[in-house]
């Protein structure tokens, strides 16, 4: 980049080219090879901007970008979960999940096709208005976008075998012994290799979370896929996860064109490639992108699903249909939680390599022109919590002897709303001279005032996330009469219990030893400051012993005891200790500030690992009080569904906002300035006016093709599922076989 | 399905929307609208605001008493007990401090280049050094910027002193010297260059006597100007100094290949010096072979694998500084 040239055309903006976790179709095939077929255009040049009919060529390209992350979002994460339960259905011999599955499928169909059409226009937006920008970016991933184009072909052929093949595959008609025996050979190769990968065996020098998620997300599934292979079923099983595998490595592939735009790598600060391309695919903020993407659209598919059923629940005319609506928008909501609970972690990770990557971006990020919007984005993830809570709650009406728990209801709630405001609460706020007059001359409260800083706001995030997995543990127990001894339960229990509690010994156990032997002047503190990391160090280990003794308390059968002891413990230490303890830190040794929000993420983490693996022993198999009533859920609780997904999408688009406008005046961070006319960072309001307009005109056309859906629907037989009644569900799905009493 | 149904979740959706325009509008009104920050071409107090509150972004750290909501970094201002004195006080009293501390006379202009051109010099305690180099991307501040911003800070509590700020003393010409490299450099960090130099590089090149001399003395490097550094890094092959061209020599008597500098030649023997540093003397009687590779060079071609981009314009930065005595001193000024 010509550096003399950019300093003449200082504007600080950005340009909103969101275009990862993309998928595509044809249309842009045809623009890739456009692209590839002409001539290489490096970042010295000076970069051209073009117009459509007079529109502001970025938000035509931010709008487009939005629409096709939203329905990009939807397609990879239905897939997630429809493969989820269709393993669940298959292992349990429950045709009922295997409906629900192809239910799930089908929404997909339409949507697919119109992701890779606004792929395809997304695409040719950007190659026509951003010609020197595409051709630079063309130029550099030419070898990476033909391996995107390939594999969305695979998706695609993947995808529709699935949908199709769903009938052609039922059959239980078994493969030879010598088969099944090769695939089981075969599978077992892939996770031993998998695992030795991950454990860094080889490629070691990738980053570790690439070599994590590459493990994780491909290798894995992919083993499991073949050991599990034996008939018809398992094959239709087996292609579901081949069309996870190709969904997520193209979410990659997209999100490292998108990572790099914002942590540009392998080249030097005229563009000119200067290392390998992997360096470039890999560039830091790839990664953790692509991992809070994933978790992102587990959530945002549950939900829009979940909203389909919660409209088909409000339009019910029978109560068998609103009993049936009822638990998909329950099994919906469940897959969105699971995804929620991890999101804000994955948030974090990325945050801290945002600051990685570039301080300034960073604090650009939490204390710059995007400080307002995180206030924003603060409100819609407090009310995400708030609302799945809600839901839970409203769920347990439905669930008979559920009522013994609903006097921790309000306490949750309580706790919950103190939380949100504190969240909320800003450090400083624009005041009149009247207001700063009232307040004693100051321009903070004089209590108020904590609230607004870190330490307070990391205490209550961490209550929040508490709090709703108590809510889940509250919905998990409502009819069960009591616990189940684990000793009883053979030797399962026991060792998932253990590995579960190492896995927590061990993650708060390594940060610990860290803490223990960090040097105060790797943070530039004195030594005298050392007794702050020590004091988080001994905090963290005795949290380790807590840990252990919970294991031995649930295998000495008294889990409830075990469960209730380390949330207490884990409550105490993360939110009232470490919240408080984080202020003195603040005074006296700042910098060490984050390392105990890191602290207070991995005793949390640590405790939900814990205590699900407890919970799912401990009720196994208990007596139930009553048949789950499905159906029986006010409409109100539908509207909170709906309302969930509202908040997501809107959540979604203001998040991309903040992401892509980061990197300021520049279209690749550092390595290429924008000097277009629109080269500036737009208002918050000019935000929620773009996503707004996104949301709406996603809503609209997903209940257009969700409307479509229907009517295929009514034109050809589903799924074969005799015995099937709708508002059934098995303990897997965290409930049990009800009748259908609508309400 | 009724249609009525999907009416109410219309309406419901549209509620929703409402409501977060509404957000985003009541925050737009209290915090203001889209942002542009502009150039600064004045050495003046309110250039130096400007470029603070806007494109330095110097705000997203720092607060200046009960403005901003930053706590990364020092407050600025004159707030509470911590910050008894504004900054443009401050920095008089920190001169004083870092006067005794180096024995090298500091003006309160002075120790305020410093904070912004080195800021690892001088850390207020219970701070982390985390500030940006200000005058690399993505920041990238000219030197004019700079000034107006100490010029600011100067008027934050202290005595502006304009004259001393375009023209200062030598320490602070120093600083100025070393931002002009970096920004001519894109913007390295030539303090963060010159670790990277002695990890990777002085094994062989010498700057101002320390180092090695398999290769060429870096001492005057700067003068050659940026291109021809760049290009010396990423293709050494391409322009080879003179006296550092790659020989190849192949022994008679074991076959060895032999690969590095002709260091000595004498009518008898031949010193090969290699890359690693090992010196190889070579009869004449025993070359069977010897020939100038040039399409070689000494210096390892794959440094770019093992510099990131920011090493990279790093080491940059500090050879650009490199400009020998005569040109340091043209640099400064002097």
């Amino acid at each position: 980049m010509d550096r003399e040239k950019s300093e003449a055309a200082i504007q600080v903006t950005n340009m909103q080219t969101e275009y990862r976790s993309s998928r595509s179709n044809y249309w842009l095939v045809l623009g890739v090879l456009l692209t590839l077929f002409s001539p290489e255009v490096l970042a010295l040049e000076a970069n051209e901007y073009r117009q459509f009919l007079g529109i502001d060529s970025r938000r035509l390209v931010w709008f487009l970008a939005q629409m096709h992350l939203f329905f990009g979002a939807f397609v990879l994460g239905v897939p997630l979960f429809a493969v989820i339960v269709e393993i669940v259905g298959w292992r349990n011999r429950d045709p009922k999940l295997d409906k629900l599955a192809y239910e799930f499928t089908s929404l997909l169909s339409v949507a697919y096709a119109t992701t890779a059409a606004l792929g395809g226009l997304l695409a040719f937006a950007l190659f026509t208005l951003y010609p020197t920008f595409m051709g630079y970016m063309a130029g550099l991933f030419k070898d990476i976008m033909f391996l995107y184009a390939l594999l969305f072909f695979a998706e695609t052929f993947f995808l529709y075998l699935y949908y199709y093949g769903w009938n052609w595959l039922q059959g239980g008609l078994e493969f030879s012994r010598n088969l099944q025996w090769l695939f089981k050979g075969l599978g077992v190769a892939i996770i031993l290799a998998g695992a030795v990968f991950l454990f860094g065996g080889f490629g070691l020098e990738m980053r570790g979370d690439t070599r994590s998620f590459i493990a994780l997300l491909y290798i894995l599934p992919l083993g499991v896929g073949l050991l599990i292979l034996r008939d018809l079923k398992s094959s239709h099983i087996f292609i579901g996860i081949l069309l996870n595998i190709a969904g997520t490595a193209i979410m990659q592939l997209a999100n490292s064109w998108a990572g790099f735009m914002m942590s540009p790598a392998g080249v030097d600060e005229e563009g000119e490639l200067i290392g390998t391309l992997w360096q470039v695919f890999e560039n830091i903020l790839a990664t953790p992108v692509a991992i809070h993407r994933m978790l992102g659209n587990l959530a945002f598919g549950g939900l829009v699903a979940g909203a389909y059923a919660a409209v088909k629940f409000i339009g019910a005319r029978t109560p068998a249909e609103r009993a049936h609506y009822d638990w998909m928008g329950y099994i919906a909501n469940f897959v969105a939680i699971c995804g929620l609970i991890p999101l804000p972690f994955a948030g974090y990770y990325l945050g801290r390599e945002v600051y990685s990557t570039s301080a300034v971006m960073g604090n650009n990020m939490m204390g710059g022109d995007f400080s307002w919007t995180f206030i924003i984005q603060a409100m819609l993830v407090g009310s995400l919590f708030l609302i799945s809570n809600y839901y839970l709650w409203s769920g347990m009406t439905r669930i008979p002897g559920s009522e013994r728990y609903y006097k921790y209801i309000k306490f949750i709630l309580g706790a919950l709303i103190i939380s949100f405001a504190i969240w909320l609460t800003p450090h400083n706020l624009p005041l009149t001279s009247q207001e700063v007059g009232d307040m004693g001359g100051s321009q903070y409260h004089p209590t108020l005032k904590f609230m607004g800083l870190m330490p307070a706001k990391n205490a209550v995030v961490n209550l929040i996330i508490l709090s709703t997995f108590f809510s889940f543990l509250l919905y998990r127990r409502g009819n069960k009469s009591d616990v189940v001894p684990i000793s009883q339960q053979g030797r399962l229990p026991k060792v998932v219990i253990s590995l579960a509690g190492l896995v927590a010994v061990a993650i708060v156990g390594q940060y610990a030893m860290g803490m223990l032997n960090l040097d105060p002047a790797e943070l530039d503190l004195p030594a005298d400051r050392a007794h702050y990391f020590r004091t988080v160090g001994y905090l963290l280990i005795f949290e380790c012993v807590m840990a252990v003794l919970a294991v031995i308390l649930a295998l000495k059968d008294r889990g409830k005891l075990a469960q209730g002891l380390y949330m207490t413990v884990t409550a105490l230490s993360v939110v009232l200790f470490l919240g408080v303890y984080g202020f003195v830190v603040m005074e006296k040794a700042s910098p060490f500030l984050r390392n105990i929000a890191v602290s207070q993420f991995l005793q949390l983490i640590s405790c939900i690992i814990l205590v699900t693996a407890i919970d799912l022993y401990l009720f196994r198999g208990a007596k139930e009080l009553g048949k789950l009533q499905w159906g029986k859920m006010t409409v109100r609780s539908q509207y909170a569904l709906l309302l969930l997904t509202f908040v997501i999408t809107m959540n979604m688009g203001l998040m991309g906002f903040i992401r892509s406008g980061l990197r300021g005046d520049w279209h690749i961070f550092g390595v290429m300035r924008d000097t277009s006319p629109w080269s500036y960072t737009p208002s918050n309001y000019t935000m929620t006016e773009m996503v707004s307009l996104a949301v709406l005109v996603f809503m609209v056309g997903v209940a257009f093709m969700f409307w479509l859906g229907g009517i295929a629907a009514q034109n050809k037989a589903p799924p074969s599922v005799p015995g099937t009644e709708p508002g059934q569900l098995t303990d897997e799905a965290g409930s049990q076989p009800a009748s259908r009493t609508g309400d | 399905m009724r249609s009525s149904a999907i009416l109410r979740v219309f309406v419901f959706m549209l509620v929703v929307l409402a409501a977060y325009l509404w957000v985003g509008q009541a925050i737009t009104a209290m915090t203001g609208g889209e942002r542009k920050a502009a150039s600064v071409v004045e050495v003046t107090p309110e250039g130096g605001e400007a470029i603070f509150w806007g494109k330095g972004r110097c705000f997203t750290c720092h607060s200046l008493g009960g403005e901003g909501s930053a706590v990364r970094c020092p407050n600025l201002g004159q707030f509470g007990e911590k910050f008894p004195l504004a900054i443009g006080a401050r920095a008089e009293q920190r001169a004083k401090e870092r006067s005794d501390e180096t024995g090298t006379h500091y003006s309160s202009t002075d120790y305020l280049v410093e904070s912004l051109a080195r800021p690892d010099a001088y850390l207020v305690e219970g701070y982390k050094n985390e500030m940006a180099i200000v005058y690399a991307p993505p920041i990238s501040l000219n030197l004019t910027e700079i000034k107006a911003v100490i010029a600011y800070l100067q008027s934050q509590g202290g005595d502006l002193d304009l004259e001393g700020i375009e023209n200062p003393g030598e320490l602070a010409q120093t600083y100025y010297a070393r931002i002009a490299a970096a920004s001519a450099a894109g913007g390295g960090d030539p303090g963060n260059g010159e670790e990277m130099f002695v990890d990777t590089c002085s094994d062989c090149h010498t700057i101002q006597g320390e180092g090695g001399e398999v290769g060429p003395d870096l001492s005057s490097i700067g003068n050659k100007g940026l291109k021809f550094i760049s290009e010396s890094i990423l293709r050494p092959a391409r322009k080879i100094t003179k006296g550092y061209e790659t020989w190849v020599v192949v022994t008679e008597s074991d076959e060895r290949k032999h690969v590095g500098l002709k260091t000595e030649e004498t009518s008898t023997e031949v010193e090969i010096t290699k890359a690693t540093g090992e010196v190889a003397t070579i009869a004449r009687d025993d070359i069977r072979e010897i020939e100038q590779d040039e399409g070689a060079s000494v210096m390892p071609d794959d440094l770019t694998e093992m510099l990131t981009v920011k090493d990279f314009q790093d080491v940059l930065a500090y050879l650009m500084m490199q400009k020998g005595e005569d040109g340091a001193e043209a640099e400064t000024g002097k």
